[in-house]
């Protein structure tokens, strides 16, 4: 009995080594790739920084990371107040039309986002908003706003909604009592939620694709214009250093708030 | 709802950053932006520093793929582009939708030496107006991996041939097909009589296409590991092939023929910087300009006389492309009714289709 | 945990403001950003031509009746839905054991950092790693010389511009969802029903097959969902992995937009599409509730 536990066990070691070893491939690839001075990706590698050295002096790739990054934090910042306002609507109060809400919620996650970035693409252009980063802003939000209400709601059913009544039975006021008792409480969950809408709209694609205009575009966007029109290993070197910087981020993060579960 | 400090501390930050990111999108230097395809001259490195030192503008870059795309990226960004990179088939369409203007180039101190054939193409120029001025021309054909080819092929049937199933490389791109096989079909490129031998010819590639590629430096890596045998591809684009990359490959022109082209380059409507514009096309006419690019990057043959008179005489745009025989077998790209060329594209969907395993 | 929040209090109407302010912004951001444009683009769908400028646009069916006169079309959805289904198949089988051994099997901080292994590929961009394939897949590629290496004199081994480089590049960008989404559902289900099923004598397939998968059903649907609607969609990894094999419908449409301007041939396929998801949804919804 003990044996075959042993072996069930180990079976699984081996199993998981190999998941993440599938996982990692590429990334790994990426990495060692970036060293490689071989304009045509030619093994075996020739090793050299020259790469990091063009990433430097790449202002096209520099500017659409940090309009990467300026789009994640406008986004995170505006999905998660709007995600947290609606997840307290939907916990605080039972209404008609509560039901149909919630279920609107589904559209961007259950449509294509093909669908939903030429839509806008075709929207925006008609009413004369145009492309840009405005544009992006604003789909980005649309795409978060699903996954902060989920995250939010999660961790609002952990709540116990009487104490925000016994604040307010003690003279607070709705916001102050939201602002002294709920939000405390939820703010593990807020934080889970930001951090999913900005890794949602940082690595997004299909809609910046469709959504940015010429020379303002977002870092996935220009990799994926490289790629098409003419690689420049730059990315290889851009991309190890987003890798590691967000590596850096995620374990920060971890040492203040479990992900592994609850308890 | 939310408190006021709050919220007014949220907006007054939103606000910000969405000003700085605007903000940032402005250049504040003389600057404008071309539209081209990758590598294809006008981002020559050194060509932009010699030009930014002599007039002090900035020259940013977008690509595209196709001759499609660059008309969509016209249609979907008003106002944005300066030059435009137009082949002569494309120009009176641009003109015609309102997306290009008329340029006078009484400015434009080397468009006398222009080749007259050339610089008045009445794709280019039709009546008075200019529209696009004449850049450089070339051939499509295809280059081999002078490798696996101890003698050179004559005949365009090469692509075709069963020798080379499954490493044959093509380009993904409808108006281009349709035309290789008018071309082994013996039909008119520009107005093909017979549909359904372009079908069957087409189809007749599905042993044969390795993958499609789609862009120049696609090419070199496919070429590079090794992929292909043969492949469509462009005249100047095989020169820069052979001599930026060191790779071993030779462009060859058939005897039925193959595809010309000329490019000519245009002002956008609306353009930010019309004058800046029209400096730059200028340079870009320049013999100063063209015989470095020619000789140490690789490039199409020039429109201006003058420059390709200064290539040396084995060069490739001089000893080829200067042979009026050769000349005369090619087919030169002109206008399509838009009907046609949306039954070209139909018929390339299918056909891609078809090609799938 | 499950009595604080069992009933939200109910509330009269007079909350109605705070109900609105509460949940007004988020909403009409969605109606703005999805619901609005969506509704253009149905419109979209039944005009002749783009309406911008000179061009001239009437209302039509000729988009529509595209898709059931040119066969090639449906072949094409087909064809993306089939990769979707695959996908999703391949990422269920390989990701649950995963999601099951992180749930039930590696406690601590093992759980942990294995956890926070397999959603790190989240964070490292999309595209760079779908090109990264391309040079583990090709010929004198990673992946040649690796085997090569193994099994001396194996030869050429080139899976480039294939549909499994396809599958296997949309796998391996999809697959964390599953092993999240499962992992939630898994770690919820208490060790004590499993335990109490084995010591009635329950051997460890049935276990697996009438407790496990019943209550992991929600979680392995969520998973299932956020993989498919996606890869029917895509046209990045097959036009980058796939070569002529990368002809699918997502990168029709995404043609009609970027380069041949028939926006409106383009609205039309992807209503189509959309109205193929929902029908599967609409047939496979009740099934998983029954199933739950």
């Amino acid at each position: 009995m003990i044996g075959r536990r042993n072996t069930l066990a180990r079976a699984g070691r081996v199993y998981m080594a190999a998941v993440l070893l599938f996982l990692y491939v590429p990334i790994i690839v990426m990495v060692v790739m970036s060293f490689n001075a071989s304009k045509l990706y030619r093994l075996p590698v020739d090793w050299s920084f020259t790469w990091y050295v063009a990433l430097a002096g790449n202002d096209k790739l520099i500017s659409a990371g940090l309009n990467s990054v300026w789009v994640a934090v406008v986004t995170t910042v505006i999905a998660t107040v709007l995600g947290t306002a609606a997840s307290l609507a939907f916990f605080r109060y039972d209404f008609r039309g509560k039901r149909l809400l919630q279920l609107l919620l589904f559209p961007p996650i259950a449509i294509p986002w093909l669908i939903i970035g030429t839509a806008m693409l075709v929207f925006f252009f008609w009413i004369g908003l145009g492309r840009g980063l405005h544009a992006m802003i604003l789909g980005h939000v649309a795409l978060a706003l699903p996954y902060v209400i989920v995250v939010v709601t999660a961790r609002l059913r952990s709540f116990d909604p009487h104490l925000e009544e016994a604040a307010r039975s003690l003279g607070a006021s709705p916001w102050q009592a939201t602002r002294r008792v709920t939000l405390p409480w939820i703010a593990p969950g807020m934080v889970a939620a930001a951090l999913f809408a900005f890794a949602v709209s940082f690595d997004q694609f299909v809609i910046s694709y469709f959504l940015s205009s010429p020379g303002v575009s977002t870092l996935p966007v220009e990799i994926y214009t490289s790629i098409r029109k003419g690689f420049t290993p730059e990315i290889n070197a851009a991309s190890t250093i987003v890798i590691l910087v967000s590596m850096a981020l995620l374990l920060g993060v971890a040492r203040f708030y479990r992900f592994g579960g609850e308890r | 709802m939310l408190h006021h400090k709050f919220l007014r501390r949220t907006l007054a930050s939103l606000a910000l950053a969405v000003g700085l990111a605007l903000g940032s999108a402005h250049s504040w230097a003389d600057e404008i932006l071309v539209l081209n395809w990758q590598g294809y001259g006008t981002d020559e490195a050194w060509a932009l520093e010699l030009f930014t030192a002599k007039t002090g503008i900035d020259v940013v870059h977008d690509y595209f793929n196709s001759e499609q795309e660059m008309l969509t990226k016209l249609r979907t960004n008003p106002g944005a582009y300066d030059v435009v990179l137009i082949n002569s088939a494309y120009t009176l369409q641009a003109a015609d939708e309102g997306l290009i203007q008329a340029i006078d180039t009484s400015g434009l101190k080397n468009v006398a030496d222009l080749s007259p054939g050339m610089r008045d193409n009445a794709n280019l120029a039709p009546g008075e107006t200019t529209y696009g001025v004449a850049w450089v021309w070339g051939v499509t054909s295809f280059a081999v991996d002078t490798n696996d080819f101890p003698e050179m092929p004559v005949s365009i049937e090469e692509l075709w041939d069963p020798k080379h199933a499954g490493r044959v490389g093509w380009r993904d791109d409808a108006i281009e097909a349709v035309m290789f096989a008018a071309i082994a079909t013996g039909q008119d490129i520009n107005n093909p009589a017979d549909f359904d031998v372009i079908r069957d010819k087409l189809r007749g590639l599905k042993p044969q296409i390795r993958t499609f590629w789609s862009s120049e430096d696609e090419w070199n890596q496919f070429m590079s590991a090794n992929e292909f045998d043969l492949a469509t591809y462009w005249s100047g684009s095989a020169s820069r092939s052979k001599m930026a990359f060191g790779l071993p490959v030779e462009f060859v022109i058939p005897k039925e023929g193959a595809i010309g082209w000329l490019d000519g380059l245009s002002v956008a409507t609306d353009a930010p910087n019309a004058d800046g514009a029209k400096a730059f096309i200028d340079w870009m006419i320049d013999p100063e300009f063209y015989v470095r690019w020619d000789t140490e990057v690789g490039a199409p043959a020039s429109a201006n006389a003058k420059a390709n008179a200064q290539l040396p005489e084995a060069a490739f745009n001089r000893a080829v492309l200067g042979d009026p025989e050769k000349v005369a077998t090619l087919q030169f790209m002109g206008p399509m009714d838009e009907e046609l060329r949306q039954k070209i594209l139909e018929l390339w969907q299918e056909t891609k289709t078809y090609l799938l395993e | 945990m499950q009595s604080a929040a069992a009933e939200a209090p109910r509330v009269p109407h007079g909350r109605l403001r705070a109900i609105a302010g509460l949940t007004g912004p988020a909403y009409f951001w969605l109606a703005l950003t999805i619901f609005l444009p969506l509704s253009a683009m149905f419109y979209f769908s039944f005009l002749s031509d783009v309406p911008f400028g000179k061009r001239v646009a009437v209302l039509t069916l000729e988009n529509y009746a595209a898709f059931f006169e040119k066969e090639f079309y449906r072949t094409l959805m087909l064809r993306s839905f089939r990769l979707g289904a695959e996908v999703t198949f391949y990422c269920f089988v390989f990701g649950f054991p995963c999601a099951y051994l992180l749930a039930k099997s590696i406690k601590g901080r093992w759980r942990e950092a294995l956890f926070l292994l397999v959603i790190l590929p989240f964070w490292s961009n999309a595209l760079v790693r779908i090109f990264s394939w391309t040079m583990v897949l090709r010929g004198n590629g990673v992946l040649e010389r690796l085997v090569n290496w193994l099994v001396p004199d194996y030869g050429p081994l080139n899976l480039m511009f294939t549909y499994p480089a396809i599958v296997v590049g949309l796998v391996h960008s999809y697959l964390p969802y599953m092993i999240l989404t499962c992992y939630i559902s898994l770690e919820a289900i208490d060790d004590s029903l499993i335990e109490a099923a084995r010591s009635l004598g329950a051997r460890r397939l049935a276990v697996l097959r009438r407790l496990i998968l019943p209550l992991a059903l929600p979680g392995i649907l969520a998973g299932a969902i956020l993989i498919f609607v996606p890869v029917i969609g895509s046209f990045m990894e097959p036009r980058i992995l796939g070569g002529r094999e990368g002809t699918f419908i997502g990168t029709i449409i995404e043609d009609q937009f970027t380069a041949v301007f028939n926006w409106p041939l383009g609205a039309a396929l992807s209503f189509l599409m959309l109205g193929f998801v929902l029908l599967i949804l609409l047939v496979v919804m009740p099934l998983a509730r029954r199933a739950t």
